[in-house]
């Protein structure tokens, strides 16, 4: 048999939770991958949070052997996230592969992601092999489940493996399935050479590693090859791919999916989405690439100690090379310094974003309130666009404001609908429809703010249908809003990074509880402090700090000054996470604060 | 000039509150320490003139007369002591006796701290002192009566405090006539019996506003009665400030000699050992030479404790020039730091507060 068409290139796809990770090591180990000594728990997630988490974030591909009826093949599995955040590195994946495995739990059926995700394998022509997990369980019902994808993603499913990813049960029935069912790569491994970068990461050694799906030709140590939207060339210095640590092997070929570093120092210059060629023998047309992922979600992210400037900058440089999704750009704010606006695809991204720069990059960080861009229209007729709520024109100048809108779709058991309903009514939503896919799950549509769902729509769902309900979202415009900022005010001087863009009608919930929980957090002062919200020139809420009555350290006992020095060295540490608002000191927590704001506070 | 410090690490048994290093042990171990300290001074070979001694504790007045004979020898025989010195002695009202004080006279003390802390007998009990009130008054008067310069420890905060009573016990000291006062915020350490008693009742002692309160009107009742605030924690009548714990906050030299016994010696600063074991085998556990930096940090710290203040020269010459830290230009404006000629003060109604203040004027 010809050596392509012993290759499968697969992805498997669904809602978060349903075992996506789990299965991909059990496929991993029973192709003989890696020894099972050698196993880790959720092989695939690599990252240190991913396993925190329980959620796989990167997509991240391995290379196994199997064999059937005589014959090796070569199955490359590339595990993809579940959350609703991160669905582009879904699409990304899907580019490199001809087919992919949708996991649907047992118990639980069809989620609100396992559809988001269905869609859009159909939409990149792959082909799917549904599989139902978690038969182990007692409440698994797969039967009514090959049904329930039937009827709601709408494609064949009764031949669907019934498996247990966890105790190990029919995954033989699934590699042999994914032989038989899913087609193998086209292309010409002696043509001209066409990659498609699909995602990049940095090694501290190589430098920037470019993971590849060839589609045509070859690629070897010494090739001059050519970013065809960078225009940058390069010399290969190693190829590999991954089984699923990185090894080296010396040739890649069309269909193979591997790895390629050729010395790259430049982040920048790697593209995900761009297509590889060679310098001396280039095709003349590129893939057609990923569509740019536009963040949604918005905050300033500043250094806790301002010194650390450039290595904030250099974090989020390296964390871009490998989440095109992140954007930045530089940001001064009079309470935190210099610092940057960065754009996140979702709550969680960011929190994923911030965790990783505090760990992985060792820097401390300060956050603001997260926030959405607003489409502002001026009464001179300009339109301006921002997130950022310090640079929201004065009120006289604005005509109105838009915000953006998304439509989502709630799946939960049908007992749940009545708390749904308030949740999205208290969200501002609009509702659409409601449609029983079966006795056991309803699917509601609403159109809702996005603002409303980055500030604690999640918390509030998942606690009020008990985990039942899942939820996504897709960008459905701009509509005109009646927004208002709520500043902050410490002794009558407003702090920039403190204040928000709100639902005129909650601005004195918002600001009282805002008010309320800087109290809580600023330390007393030298003097009283007034914390003030306002809208425009007027006060809706205040607070009062009191003064600082005592701050004097033990007495020199027998002249031990040094008791009193580490003291000291210890409140200078302290300062060095303190903000200084005209003559208010304030500790770096109070910015984040404000994120974790509920309104029963 | 030189001033020499004199550690004795004994109780008669341990305060509810304290977390120094005091020890009750026997009268054989008292001797056995002593002798260890006499031979630490005797190979003592810097500079002799003298013109403080302190004897600290623990509880130095716990010491049998013959022990304090051989150690006031100890400390003549190896000193210079200078005309017009000071001379200080802790002494606690429960061990302090005529024939001590006699003694003490004789050797040459010339100033007793005692430690009151309270005139409340509930509040003695509560913090673990074997004294009451009438036990500590006669203990001034006997004192007074061989040595003029006496001082009181007093704690503020103590459980039962309010202002009247608390008022009330420097009015009874004013009239018995001390010349100087030490008055505490209690502080509840990790690790104490107190810090546990707070630990199961929260509303055990006063709160720190209200101690505040306290604190500050004292501080105005003393003023009346001509104790001057010469240091955050410390009151005297005019010229009987402590000679000898200025020089900790001016960073003059002092040489420490006992358990765990500080010294500061030309920018050099070394500690022995709080462990007894370590202490006789004369291991240190603290030596530095100080960096300029550290000079300078430290002058700004314990100046602005007291009415000493803090010199923009010394400053300048460590290369920091205040008058650049926006801070400071605040704290002028507010009439919280008081620039007068070379000195910079700390105003003394911000004393309570002052460690806030020298963290912000730090370079």
């Amino acid at each position: 048999m010809e050596r392509i068409k012993k290759i499968r290139n697969f992805c498997i796809v669904a809602h978060i939770d349903h075992g996506k990770s789990t299965l991909a090591d059990r496929l991993i180990e029973k192709t003989g991958t890696l020894a099972k000594r050698d196993m880790q728990e959720q092989l695939l997630d690599s990252m240190e949070l991913e396993r925190e988490k329980g959620i796989t974030i990167k997509l991240t591909p391995t290379k196994m052997n199997y064999t059937l009826d005589g014959e090796e093949y070569e199955l490359n599995l590339i595990d993809t996230p579940g959350h609703v955040d991160f669905t582009y590195e879904v699409s990304r994946s899907l580019a490199a592969s001809e087919g992919a495995i949708l996991i649907v739990d047992a118990s639980q059926g069809v989620e609100a992601q396992t559809l988001a995700n269905a869609y859009l394998a159909i939409d990149n022509n792959l082909e799917i092999l549904p599989v139902v997990n978690k038969i182990d369980l007692p409440s698994a019902r797969p039967e009514e489940v090959k049904q329930e994808v039937e009827d709601v993603v709408g494609i064949p499913a009764m031949h669907a493996p019934c498996i247990s990813a966890k105790e190990g049960t029919n995954i033989e029935q699934v590699l042999e399935m994914i032989v038989k069912e899913f087609p193998s790569p086209t292309g010409d491994e002696n043509g001209k050479l066409k990659a498609l970068i699909f995602d990049s990461y940095y090694d501290n050694f190589k430098g920037a590693i470019c993971l590849v799906r060839l589609f045509d030709g070859s690629l070897k140590v010494g090739d001059k090859i050519k970013m065809m939207q960078t225009g940058k060339v390069y010399d290969v210095i190693e190829v590999g791919v991954f089984v699923p640590n990185a090894k080296a092997v010396d040739i890649l070929k069309a269909g193979d999916v591997g790895y390629l570093a050729c010395s790259i120092k430049t982040i920048s210059d790697v593209a995900v989405g761009d297509t590889i060629t060679k310098v001396d023998d280039p095709i003349d047309e590129a893939l057609p690439g990923y569509k740019q992922v536009q963040p949604v979600v918005f905050c300033g992210i500043f250094p806790v100690d301002g010194a650390k400037y450039e290595e904030l900058k250099e974090g989020l440089e390296k964390l871009k090379l490998n989440d095109a999704s992140l954007q930045f750009t530089p940001e001064v704010s009079q309470a935190l310094g210099f610092g940057f606006r960065c754009g996140f695809l979702g709550l969680l991204h960011l929190e994923i974003i911030t965790e990783r720069l505090e760990r992985e990059f060792d820097l401390d960080i300060i956050t603001t309130a997260p926030s959405v861009f607003y489409h502002v229209h001026k009464t001179n007729g300009e339109m301006i666009e921002l997130s950022n709520p310090s640079s929201l024109p004065n009120v006289v100048e604005i005509d109105y404001i838009e915000e953006p809108i998304v439509k989502a779709s709630v799946f939960a058991p049908p007992e749940y609908v009545g708390a749904i309903m308030e949740l999205c009514q208290e969200k501002r939503g609009i509702y659409k429809d409601l449609t029983y896919l079966d006795a056991n799950r309803v699917r509601l549509n609403y159109t809702l703010p996005l603002g409303e769902i980055i500030y604690d729509f999640f918390d509030s769902l998942k606690s009020r249908t008990k985990g039942y309900a899942s939820f996504d979202y897709e960008m459905a415009g701009y509509e005109e809003s009646d927004l208002v900022k709520v500043d902050i005010l410490l002794n009558g001087e407003r702090c920039d990074a403190l204040s928000i863009i709100v639902f005129k009608d909650r601005a004195y919930t918002r600001g009282r509880a805002l008010v309320e929980k800087l109290k809580k957090i600023i330390p007393r002062q030298l003097f009283e402090v007034p914390i003030q919200a306002a809208v425009g020139g007027k006060i809706i809420a205040r607070e009062t700090i009191k003064a600082m009555r005592k701050d004097v350290l033990a007495k020199c006992y027998g002249g031990d000054v040094t008791r009193k020095r580490k003291l000291l060295e210890k409140q200078k540490e302290g300062k060095k996470r303190m903000r200084k608002v005209g003559s208010v000191e304030i500790p770096s927590e109070a910015f984040m604060s404000i994120l974790k704001l509920d309104d029963g506070e | 000039m030189l001033g020499v410090y004199i550690h004795i690490p004994f109780c008669e048994s341990k305060c509810n509150y304290c977390a120094f290093s005091s020890f009750v042990k026997s009268k054989e171990e008292q001797r056995h320490y002593i002798t260890k300290l006499i031979e630490e001074i005797n190979s003592y070979n810097g500079e002799s003139e003298i013109d403080t001694i302190y004897i600290g504790g623990g509880t130095p007045s716990i010491l049998d007369e013959d022990l304090f004979v051989m150690l006031a020898n100890a400390i003549k025989k190896k000193f210079n002591l200078l005309e017009n010195y000071e001379w200080t002695i802790e002494a606690n009202p429960c061990s302090l006796s005529e024939e001590k004080l006699v003694c003490y006279k004789n050797n040459g003390v010339n100033r007793i701290s005692l430690g009151v802390q309270s005139l409340l007998d509930e509040q003695l009990q509560f913090a673990g002192r074997k004294h009451n009130r009438e036990m500590a008054i006669n203990a001034i008067q006997l004192a007074k009566k061989y040595i003029d310069n006496v001082s009181c420890d007093l704690l503020i905060g103590l459980k039962g405090m309010n202002r009247e009573n608390f008022l009330s016990q420097i009015q009874t000291l004013a009239n018995l006539e001390i010349s100087h006062i030490s008055a505490y915020m209690l502080q509840v350490e990790n690790g104490t019996p107190l810090f546990k008693m707070v630990e199961r009742d929260k509303y055990l002692l006063p709160d720190e506003d209200e101690s505040v309160d306290v604190y500050n009107e004292m501080v105005l009742v003393l003023k009346n009665l001509g104790y001057d605030r010469y240091e955050v924690s410390n009151f005297a009548k005019k010229e009987k400030e402590s000679r000898h714990n200025f020089k900790y906050w001016t960073g003059d030299d002092y040489i420490g000699f006992g358990l765990g016994a500080h010294s500061y010696l030309q920018g050099r600063r070394f500690a022995n050992s709080s462990n007894f074991e370590d202490y006789y085998s004369g291991k240190l556990a603290i030596e530095e030479v100080l960096t300029e930096n550290q000079l300078l940090e430290e002058h700004i710290m314990l100046g602005l404790r007291c009415k000493n203040g803090i010199s923009k020269e010394f400053l300048l010459k460590k290369d920091y020039d205040i008058k650049k830290n926006e801070n400071y230009l605040l704290f002028l404006s507010q009439g919280i730091l008081i620039d007068k000629g070379d000195k910079i003060y700390l105003n003394p109604d911000f004393y309570g507060v002052n460690n806030y203040i020298i963290v912000q004027l730090l370079p």
